[in-house]
C-alpha cells in the first residue's frame, strides 16, 4: 500500500513546460531591457570621461570619476535651475487643481459637455502654434522672463489634463453621497468640499502627479518664454551641447539629475499614475 | 447658465491676479537703456567672451545681460521671438550661411553700413574678405564675423609613417593612401567623414568645389554637372570603399570625429574648429599622433570652404541699437579677437593672422592650413538660400547614395530637378 502509494507519488509525471510562463518571462525581459539599457547607459556615462564614453571596450569597466557632477553643480550652477523647475511645476501644478477640480466638479454633475469641449481644445491644438502669438502678447506685457508666464503656460497644459481625469472621477462618484449630505442640512458646496473632495483624494493625487511631471519636462514653453535667471532644466541641459563640442558626460550627469525625481516621483505613486492614465478608459 | 458664467469670472480673476501678482519681477526692454541684452550660442568663443565681459562693463558703465543657449536652441528661439519683432534682444550670434539670408530678408537684422563707416579706428576693411562677404546682404553690413572655419585634413602621423606615405596633397594621393593604410591595418578605417544627409553637405561643398563644381550657377541647380557628380562619387565612394564597416548614414561631425579620436580611422575631413575633440587627451586617443594638412587638391585645385560659422547683429527692432553696437564693436575688436585667438578660437581679422601672436596658441600645422585654405577658399559651404535645412535635405541625398554604393549619377539627376524646382519656388 504504501509502496504503491509512494510509487504513484514519485513517478515521474510529464509536467508540461510552463510556456506562457516562461513566453510572458522572455518578453518583459525583453521590454525592460529595452526601455532600461538608454537609462543605464546615462548613468554609466555620467561616471566616465568624454574619451571612455565613447569606447565600446569600456562600457562597464571603466574608472569612474565624481567630475561630471562637480561640473553640473559647480560651473554649471544647476542647483538654481533645479529650484526654477520645481517652483514653476509646483505652483503650476497647486494653481491647476484649485482652478480644475472645482470645474471638473460643475461640469461632471450639471453634465456641461460643451464646456468640457471648449477646454479638450487646449490638448487638441498643438503648443508650438501658440507659441508665436504667446510671445508676442507676453513681450508686450513685458512678462517674458518671469515666472509668471512660465506657470502660465504650464497651466495651459496641466488644466486640461486635470480637469479629464476629475471629471471621469466625480462621474464614478455616486450622487447619492452628497444628497445624503445635504439631506443632512449641508449646502451643495459644503457637501462638495467635506464629503466628495475627501473621497476623491486619490483623483486628485493622480492628476496633480502628472500634471507636475508634464511641466517638469516642458522644454517648448521654457526655451521662449524662461529668461536668463528663470531657465528650467530641460532648457539648461543644452548648455553641454555647443558647437564644435559636447561634453556626454556632463550632458549625461544633467540628464541624470533631471531623471531621477520624476522616476523616484513614478516609482512610489505607480498606482496613482496608472490608474490616472486609464481613467475613463473603462467606461462604455 | 450661472454657473458657466461664474466658473468664467472666477478663472479669469485667479488669472489676472495671478499675473498681476508676478509681473512686478520682470526686466523692461525697448528703449535705450544702460542694460544690453546680448544672445550667445554655446560655444567656445562664448565662454571666453563671458570672463571679458566686466571689462567691457567698466570701459562703458553698461551693463550686459546675458542669454546662452545651444545653436538648434537659439534658431528656434530666434524664429519665434524675431518673427514676432521682439524688442528684448540687442545684439544677436547668428550663423551668416544658415540663418543670415533668411534674417536680412526678413529685415531682423539692423544695416550696419552707417556705424562701420563712423568707425573708422575699428576699421572694417581688416575682415577677410570671404567672412564679410557673408554677412553683407544686397551691399550692406548687416553683421560682424566672429569666428571662422574652414575644411582641413586630420591623419594619423604614425599610420603613415608605417605605410610609408607622405602627407596627400591631392585628392587623389588620399585615396591610395587611405587604401593602403585600411589594407595594412585590418580594423582601422582608411577614411571617415559626416554622413549624415543633411550634416555632410558643408564638409562635402570642398570636395565639390574642388572637383570644379558648384551647388548652383546664377541661379540654376548644378547638382548634377559631370564635375558635381564626380565629386559625389568620390565622397561618398571613400567612405563606402575605405570607411567603417556597416557605417551609419546619419553622423554628423560628434559622431565622425569620434570614430577618428578613437582611432578607428587614418584620415577625416572636416570644420578646423573641431580640433579640440581630437587634440586634447581628455577627448581623444590619438592626441599624440595627429597631423594637420590644407585640403588636398582637386582636379580644380584646393578649393575648401573658408566661412564666418558665427557672426553679431544687431536686432532690428531693438530700441537700444546704440548701446547693441558698442558692445559688438569692442567684442570684434582687434584687442578681443587677438584674445579669443590667442585661446584658440580663430577669428576673421587678417592683422590678427599676421600677429605672431595670434595663431601661438595653434598647433603650427593646423595654423597653416587654415592660412593656406583662407587664400583659396570659398566663402559658403552650403547652397545660399532663404530655406537652407531643405536645400541642404536635397543636395545631401546623393552623397548617402554614394555613401551605400548605389547609383550616384541617377541619384544626383533627382536631387538636380528638385533642387532646381525649390530654387524656382524660392526666387518666385
Amino acid at each position: 500500500m504504501t509502496t504503491k502509494s509512494l510509487t504513484i507519488a514519485g513517478a515521474p509525471r510529464r509536467r508540461k513546460f510552463p510556456w506562457p510562463t516562461f513566453g510572458r518571462a522572455v518578453g518583459l525581459t525583453a521590454v525592460v531591457v529595452t526601455f532600461v539599457a538608454p537609462l543605464a547607459w546615462m548613468l554609466l556615462a555620467s561616471f566616465k570621461t568624454n574619451v571612455d564614453i565613447y569606447d565600446s571596450s569600456k562600457m562597464f569597466a571603466f574608472l569612474p570619476t565624481l567630475d561630471n557632477y562637480g561640473t553640473v553643480f559647480g560651473q554649471a550652477n544647476y542647483g538654481a535651475y533645479i529650484w526654477n523647475s520645481f517652483f514653476v511645476a509646483f505652483v503650476a501644478t497647486v494653481l491647476s487643481l484649485v482652478l480644475a477640480v472645482p470645474a471638473a466638479y460643475s461640469m461632471s454633475r450639471f453634465v456641461m459637455g460643451r464646456s468640457a469641449m471648449v477646454v479638450l481644445l487646449a490638448r487638441i491644438i498643438p503648443g508650438v502654434s501658440l507659441l508665436v502669438p504667446w510671445y508676442f502678447v507676453f513681450s508686450q506685457m513685458r512678462l517674458v522672463g518671469s515666472f509668471a508666464v512660465l506657470i502660465l503656460s504650464m497651466m495651459f497644459v496641466s488644466l486640461p489634463l486635470i480637469l479629464y481625469i476629475m471629471m471621469s472621477y466625480f462621474d464614478s462618484m455616486p450622487e447619492e453621497l452628497e444628497e445624503a449630505a445635504q439631506v443632512d442640512g449641508l449646502t451643495p458646496i459644503g457637501a462638495f468640499l467635506r464629503i466628495t473632495l475627501p473621497l476623491s483624494m486619490p483623483g486628485v493625487a493622480t492628476a496633480g502627479i502628472l500634471s507636475f511631471i508634464f511641466a517638469w519636462n516642458n522644454f517648448m514653453f521654457a526655451l521662449v518664454l524662461s529668461g536668463a535667471s528663470t531657465k528650467t532644466l530641460p532648457v539648461a541641459i543644452f548648455d553641454f551641447v555647443g558647437y564644435a563640442s559636447i561634453d556626454w558626460g556632463g550632458l549625461m550627469a544633467a540628464a541624470v539629475i533631471v531623471t531621477l525625481p520624476i522616476m523616484v516621483i513614478a516609482l512610489f505613486t505607480q498606482k496613482y499614475i496608472v490608474s490616472g492614465l486609464t481613467a475613463g478608459a473603462t467606461k462604455g | 447658465m450661472k454657473h458657466r458664467v461664474a466658473l468664467k469670472a472666477a478663472a479669469l480673476a485667479v488669472g489676472v491676479l495671478t499675473v498681476g501678482a508676478l509681473a512686478g519681477c520682470t526686466t523692461s526692454g525697448g528703449e535705450a537703456s544702460d542694460v544690453v541684452r546680448v544672445t550667445l550660442a554655446n560655444h567656445v568663443w562664448t565662454d571666453l567672451i563671458k570672463e571679458k565681459i566686466p571689462e567691457f562693463e567698466e570701459q562703458t558703465g553698461l551693463t550686459v545681460e546675458l542669454t546662452q543657449l545651444g545653436e538648434d536652441q537659439l534658431s528656434d528661439q530666434y524664429n519665434v521671438k524675431l518673427n514676432a519683432g521682439t524688442d528684448e534682444i540687442d545684439v544677436m550670434m547668428y550663423r551668416p550661411l544658415q540663418e543670415g539670408k533668411l534674417f536680412a530678408q526678413n529685415g531682423y537684422l539692423a544695416e550696419l553700413d552707417d556705424r562701420i563707416d563712423a568707425a573708422s579706428d575699428w576699421d572694417w576693411s581688416d575682415f577677410q574678405a570671404g567672412p564679410a562677404e557673408a554677412t553683407t546682404y544686397e551691399d550692406t553690413v548687416v553683421g560682424v564675423p566672429l569666428v571662422t572655419e574652414s575644411e582641413v585634413l586630420y591623419y594619423r602621423t604614425d599610420l603613415l609613417e608605417q605605410a610609408g606615405l607622405e602627407v596627400p596633397t591631392t585628392l587623389a594621393e588620399l585615396e591610395n593612401a587611405a587604401k593602403l593604410v585600411s589594407e595594412a591595418n585590418p580594423g582601422v578605417a582608411g577614411f571617415i567623414a559626416r554622413t549624415g544627409r543633411s550634416a555632410a553637405v558643408t564638409q562635402f561643398s570642398s570636395y565639390l568645389f574642388s572637383f570644379g563644381g558648384d551647388f548652383s550657377e546664377q541661379g540654376t541647380a548644378a547638382v548634377n554637372s559631370p564635375e558635381a557628380v564626380e565629386a559625389y562619387e568620390y565622397y561618398g565612394g571613400m567612405i563606402h570603399k575605405y570607411g567603417p564597416q556597416n557605417v551609419s548614414t546619419d553622423m554628423n561631425w560628434a559622431e565622425a570625429s569620434a570614430i577618428f579620436a578613437q582611432g578607428q580611422a587614418a584620415f577625416y575631413t572636416d570644420a578646423s574648429s573641431l580640433y579640440q575633440n581630437l587634440a586634447l587627451p581628455e577627448n581623444s586617443t590619438v592626441s599624440d599622433k595627429l597631423g594637420y594638412a590644407p585640403f588636398p587638391e582637386g582636379p580644380a585645385g584646393s578649393k575648401p570652404y573658408s566661412i564666418p560659422a558665427w557672426a553679431l547683429g544687431l536686432n532690428s527692432g531693438s530700441g537700444n541699437q546704440d548701446n547693441g553696437w558698442k558692445f559688438i564693436e569692442w567684442a570684434t575688436s582687434f584687442d578681443t579677437v587677438l584674445a579669443t585667438q590667442e585661446a584658440g578660437v580663430p577669428g576673421a581679422r587678417t592683422s590678427v593672422w599676421d600677429d605672431p601672436a595670434g595663431t601661438s596658441s595653434f598647433p603650427a600645422a593646423l595654423a597653416a592650413a587654415i592660412q593656406a585654405n583662407a587664400q583659396n577658399g570659398v566663402g559658403y559651404d552650403r547652397p545660399l538660400v532663404v530655406n537652407v535645412a531643405e536645400a541642404r535635405e536635397i543636395v545631401g541625398d546623393p552623397i548617402v547614395v554614394g555613401i551605400t554604393g548605389g547609383d550616384v549619377p541617377a541619384a544626383a539627376e533627382t536631387a538636380e530637378q528638385k533642387f532646381q524646382a525649390f530654387l524656382d519656388d524660392e526666387n518666385q
